[in-house]
């Protein structure tokens, strides 16, 4: 039966570990082969940064630019919402003795109110990409 | 179970499981012969010819040359973000591997699911692991300190951050109606009719949300060839590439096993019934299997049917559609569950 905390539920998690623990060796254990099989050979031009060909001129790191951080408030808030309806979506059927009908209006407002923000960044021309 | 400690299970089928990651690369071997001969049929071209049968030999090839190539690590980048990174990307991609279902064996009408695990969560296990697969792009290219490289990373952060929501709430939607997060549970509940035919706007959402997911053609910005060099790639050679090369075959495998467990039935082919022993325990991995590699290949020929977006377009396309035709499907997919459950 799904969805019912039960003591063997640490057991399903024993393999998510085993392949953890394979998945950080295998990339460093790939590059050891690579290693031992690959040639070398010296020069300083091959470990310069590649700019098609021209010399590098200037620092790679530039800072993002502050509309990102809309789009990320944006994107919190959003996933933040995702994150409330799964618990939701697990218990308004009413199996757990919530009533339905209560849990279908509530999470209704929820997404309304959310609705509310979307529609006013929207807008606010928040969600267009690059507008100056 | 006879005399043997309960807790000895996982351990086996850890164990046992690990051979799905032989599996996967096997897959994603496949996956690249199947994408270059299906790219060379459509441009009428012949594509890989000439090592093997069909070319079927070139993947070997290829693979001793990437073993083979020097590891070149340029002086000018972030050593530990350079060589952590291919790991993170892995690392999402093996976490996501564990609790996927890949088939189901029925054998005195007892059903025993491949899969490494199985929890009562998987689907938001699978969405949250698979989201690590972000970070680890952005560390990719943040690393590198290379102008293309960070160009096809802020590309990547505007993308993923876009679609990461739709993916979500059609999610949410397909666990509201069958009423669990399990992904076998979800499977059983498509017994009659397929989600993708029950939630057809859902269905459409989360392929392309997937799709973007995934980084595949016309969501490739990050690492645009034509504009970026090789994005997000840029200063990466040999066996480091590779891996990262590798990764995103993988996804495009487990996203169109995933496409095809949560909207189209998994396991399931309406209809089918069998007492047969021998085809129940073929029958019902090889339609899963089918129905992945359909998906995998349409996936692929929208690569030569769609040219790429902008990545202005690419971020309209997920806020302005797919966010409210997702909300749209959520509430669809509540009043028809509540329909059907009553």
């Amino acid at each position: 039966m799904s969805g019912i905390v039960n003591s063997d539920i640490v057991y399903s998690y024993i393999p998510v570990a085993v392949f953890l623990v394979v998945a950080l060796l295998m990339p460093p254990m790939t590059m050891l082969i690579v290693k031992l099989l690959s040639p070398r050979s010296t020069g300083a031009e091959k470990y310069s940064t590649y700019e098609s060909g021209s010399v590098p001129t200037g620092p790679a790191r530039i800072q993002f630019n502050v509309e990102y951080y809309l789009y990320a408030i944006a994107f919190v808030l959003f996933d933040i919402e995702v994150l409330f309806l799964y618990p939701w979506a697990m218990i308004y059927r009413g199996n757990t003795g919530v009533d339905t009908t209560v849990a279908v209006v509530e999470m209704l407002v929820f997404i309304f109110v959310l609705l509310f923000g979307y529609a006013f960044l929207w807008k606010k021309g928040a969600l267009k990409w690059m507008k100056n | 179970m006879f005399d043997i400690p309960a807790n000895i299970f996982p351990w086996v089928r850890a164990y046992v499981g690990l051979a799905l990651i032989g599996a996967l690369f096997l897959a994603g071997m496949a996956a690249i012969w199947i994408e270059r001969k299906l790219s060379g049929d459509i441009q009428e071209r012949y594509g890989p010819n000439r090592v093997g049968p069909m070319g079927l030999l070139q993947l070997v090839a290829d693979a001793i040359k990437l073993f083979t190539k020097e590891d070149i690590i340029p002086a000018k980048v972030d050593k530990i973000l350079y060589v952590g990174a291919p790991i993170v990307i892995m690392m999402s991609v093996f976490l996501m591997l564990v609790a996927i279902p890949f088939g189901a064996v029925y054998i005195n009408g007892v059903e025993y699911v491949l899969a490494a695990t199985q929890m009562d969560i998987s689907i938001l296990y699978i969405e949250a692991v698979s989201a690590i697969a972000v970070i680890g792009i952005f560390v990719l290219g943040y690393g590198q300190n290379n102008k293309y490289a960070m160009m096809g990373t802020f590309r990547n952060f505007a993308r993923m951050i876009g679609y990461e929501i739709p993916l979500g709430i059609t999610i949410v939607s397909v666990a509201v109606m069958a009423g669990s997060l399990d992904v076998v549970e979800i499977v059983h509940a498509q017994s009659p009719i397929w989600y993708a035919f029950l939630q057809p706007i859902g269905f459409i959402v989360f392929f392309i949300a997937m799709m973007a997911d995934m980084g595949r053609l016309p969501f490739d910005q990050n690492e645009a060839e034509e504009e970026l060099q090789a994005g997000v790639f840029t200063e990466y050679t040999g066996m480091r590439f590779g891996l990262g090369f590798f990764a995103e075959y993988f996804h495009l495998i487990l996203g169109s096993f995933l496409i095809s467990l949560l909207f189209l039935g998994g396991w399931n082919l309406p209809g089918f019934v069998t007492d047969n022993i021998v085809l129940g325990i073929i029958l019902p991995t090889l339609f899963l299997i089918a129905k992945a590699t359909i998906v995998m290949m349409f996936i692929i020929m929208m690569r030569w049917a769609v040219p790429r977006f902008r990545i202005d377009q690419v971020v309209d396309l997920s806020w302005k559609k797919l966010l409210p035709l997702s909300l749209l499907n959520l509430g669809w997919a509540i009043a028809l569950g509540l329909y059907l459950g009553a």
